[in-house]
């Protein structure tokens, strides 16, 4: 589903945030703490911190569908992709160094564009044993880059 | 509800984008940034429509909606419940947004791409705190509280419109620590707008003109709301632009042009907040700083304020010199008057004013120059009341509502710039004197 050029995209200093439905429709979400590709690249991996993502995780668990967005913002190039098979898996510490360098790369990106340091590493702020995985297969994925072509499905691999 | 929205409304600015999320009938969600959410107040907000997405058929078709916003001051996060109630496309909400969006697209280059198709309206219906590490707020630069106490509290000790409005000016800088301001006087007749003051330019632009409609002063006038951009936007620039789409109207011989508007050449942040009074828009206070995002919610909110009480106020010094007219002073015969001429041409088409072929002024103030002048010239008519012009057929003030007091000060400022030797001041309530330095010599053509 994804190309390489949106794979290695996902992984550099972008903004993560994914969201889901609960049965009666209300939608939660919140910010991921970096990904990673799983499965020779056919399923995405996101970190997310339980504590703020209790309604996310439920409806992660009663649907599988989600929403997950990617955007830089020095070049406000977004990406979304849906998936379907979502489902929770325990973090495993292996991946703690992808988180660090998402944040560094993150701070990287952000700190030209005037935002203070300290703000960004307090919104990004976790406990290791606070983070779960959801991983997913991107059934389908959307340029979300403002202009005329928002919105508009990728042509698929 | 646990939080109040007007106590997060940084969150609002976008400075860190915030985060919409809908779904679809088969529970499919969507995720999309905001480019802003406009207060209303603590029940409603609003959204801006841009393009017609995904998250709009959601919404469209029903979806329960939630932003995630974040608070660029303390990394505080916030999720937000809401349910969509119409869309405007037109009126104060949507011109408020529209000017706020030209900013923004503006800033990220998008000025071509981003348009406001309208402004979607919502009911809030719960805001919850993301738990999570969050910094202590900075400390604010101003006390907004302790500002407009200070501020409105030297309204009440002024006894007249000029001294009012000087001071009004001067409780922006000191007290809410504003270095750039204009003060404009609504021209109900002729749908303008006219800087009376100024503070924090080079050139103080008294007696410069706006449209009623154009640019972010013009527009604030007409829709009667405050417009605050966050971004420098040739979109809402009031200068040399305007000027040019008003000549362009055909338009152009009527508006001051001569007199140049004061105003910083790339100002970041730009705010205009209506002074109205009972129903009537009296003028248009501007504020603007060369630093982005430098005016909030907050400041928006003690700049109406405030200008509530200077709506007031000019409104009571207005009828009191209309209304009330103290028992002239003796009038002392004017001293003959030594040295060379000044020349005094006044053309009957615009009623403009030259002193010595330099340009004065122009308009009803024009006419009333030449009216006291004429009288000084003829009779020797030092002494004269707001009545009396009022009631004069050479001045053909467009109505009563026309303020006349304010035409007065700007008439003794422009005076006062150019140093002709030509003086008003004021003598009592509704009245005022003129004093000439040297000898006239009026030429009408």
């Amino acid at each position: 589903m994804l190309d390489s050029d949106n794979a290695a995209f996902i992984q550099t200093g972008v903004s993560i945030s994914l969201a889901s439905c609960a049965p009666d429709g209300l939608p939660s979400m919140n910010l991921g703490l970096g990904c990673k590709l799983v499965d020779a690249g056919r399923q995405v991996g996101v970190f997310l911190r339980r504590s703020q993502s209790l309604a996310l995780l439920d409806n992660i668990r009663s649907s599988g569908r989600i929403a997950n967005v990617f955007s830089l913002p020095s070049s406000n190039h977004t990406l979304q992709l849906k998936g379907s098979d979502a489902r929770i898996v325990p973090f495993s510490p292996e991946d703690l160094p992808i988180i660090e360098r998402h944040i560094a790369d993150f701070v990287l990106e952000v700190i030209p564009l005037g935002m203070p340091e300290a703000v960004v590493r307090a919104i990004l702020a976790y406990s290791p044993d606070d983070l779960v995985t959801v991983t997913y297969s991107p059934c389908a994925a959307f340029s979300q880059t403002p202009g005329p072509k928002a919105g508009e499905p990728l042509a698929t691999r | 509800m646990t939080v109040r929205l007007d106590t997060i409304r940084e969150c609002l600015e976008g400075v860190i984008p915030g985060h919409i999320a809908t779904g679809d009938a088969e529970g499919m969600p969507n995720l999309a940034y905001l480019s802003q959410v406009q207060f209303i107040d603590n029940e409603h907000v609003a959204l801006s429509y841009q393009f017609f997405n995904r998250t709009r058929q959601n919404v469209l078709a029903g979806s329960p909606v939630r932003l995630l916003l974040t608070s660029h001051l303390s990394g505080a996060q916030y999720r937000l419940n809401l349910k969509y109630l119409r869309t405007e496309t037109a009126g104060p909400l949507f011109e408020q947004m529209k000017a706020k969006l030209a900013g923004i697209a503006s800033h990220e280059g998008m000025s071509e791409v981003f348009r406001l198709r309208g402004s979607d309206v919502y009911r809030l219906l719960d805001i919850e705190q993301v738990p999570g590490l969050t910094l202590a707020l900075p400390p604010p630069a101003v006390n907004y509280l302790t500002a407009l106490r200070r501020a409105t509290g030297r309204l009440t000790a002024c006894g007249s419109l000029a001294r009012l409005l000087e001071t009004a000016l001067d409780c922006l800088g000191s007290e809410f620590a504003i270095g750039h301001v204009m003060l404009l006087m609504h021209d109900e007749g002729r749908g303008r707008l006219y800087t009376l003051a100024s503070r924090g330019y080079p050139e103080s632009g008294i007696g410069s003109e706006i449209p009623v409609g154009a640019g972010i002063i013009g527009i604030c006038a007409r829709e009667r709301i405050p417009i605050r951009i966050g971004f420098m936007t040739s979109e809402y620039a009031y200068g040399r632009s305007i000027r040019r789409s008003v000549e362009a109207d055909g338009q152009g011989d009527s508006l001051e042009t001569a007199i140049p508007l004061p105003g910083l050449p790339e100002a970041g942040s730009q705010m205009a907040i209506p002074i109205t009074a009972f129903e009537r828009l009296l003028g248009v206070l501007y504020v603007e700083n060369v630093a982005d995002l430098h005016f909030g919610y907050d400041d928006e909110d003690a700049l109406v304020a405030f200008a509530a009480q200077l709506g007031l106020a000019m409104h009571h010094h207005q009828q009191t010199e209309e209304l009330a007219e103290d028992v002239p002073p003796a009038e002392a015969a004017a001293a003959p008057l030594t040295g060379p001429p000044l020349l005094v041409r006044h053309f009957a088409a615009n009623d403009s004013v030259f002193l010595d072929d330099d340009y004065l002024i122009k308009g009803v103030a024009g006419a009333i120059l030449w009216t006291l002048l004429s009288d000084f010239v003829e009779r020797r008519r030092t002494s004269f009341t707001n009545k009396g012009l009022r009631v004069d057929p050479r001045i053909r003030l467009p109505g009563v509502s026309d303020n006349l007091e304010a035409r007065l000060v700007l008439l003794q400022r422009r005076l006062e710039e150019r140093a002709a030797g030509i003086h008003l001041a004021k003598t009592g309530r509704g009245r005022f004197s003129l004093a000439v330095d040297r000898p006239l010599q009026l030429i009408s053509s």
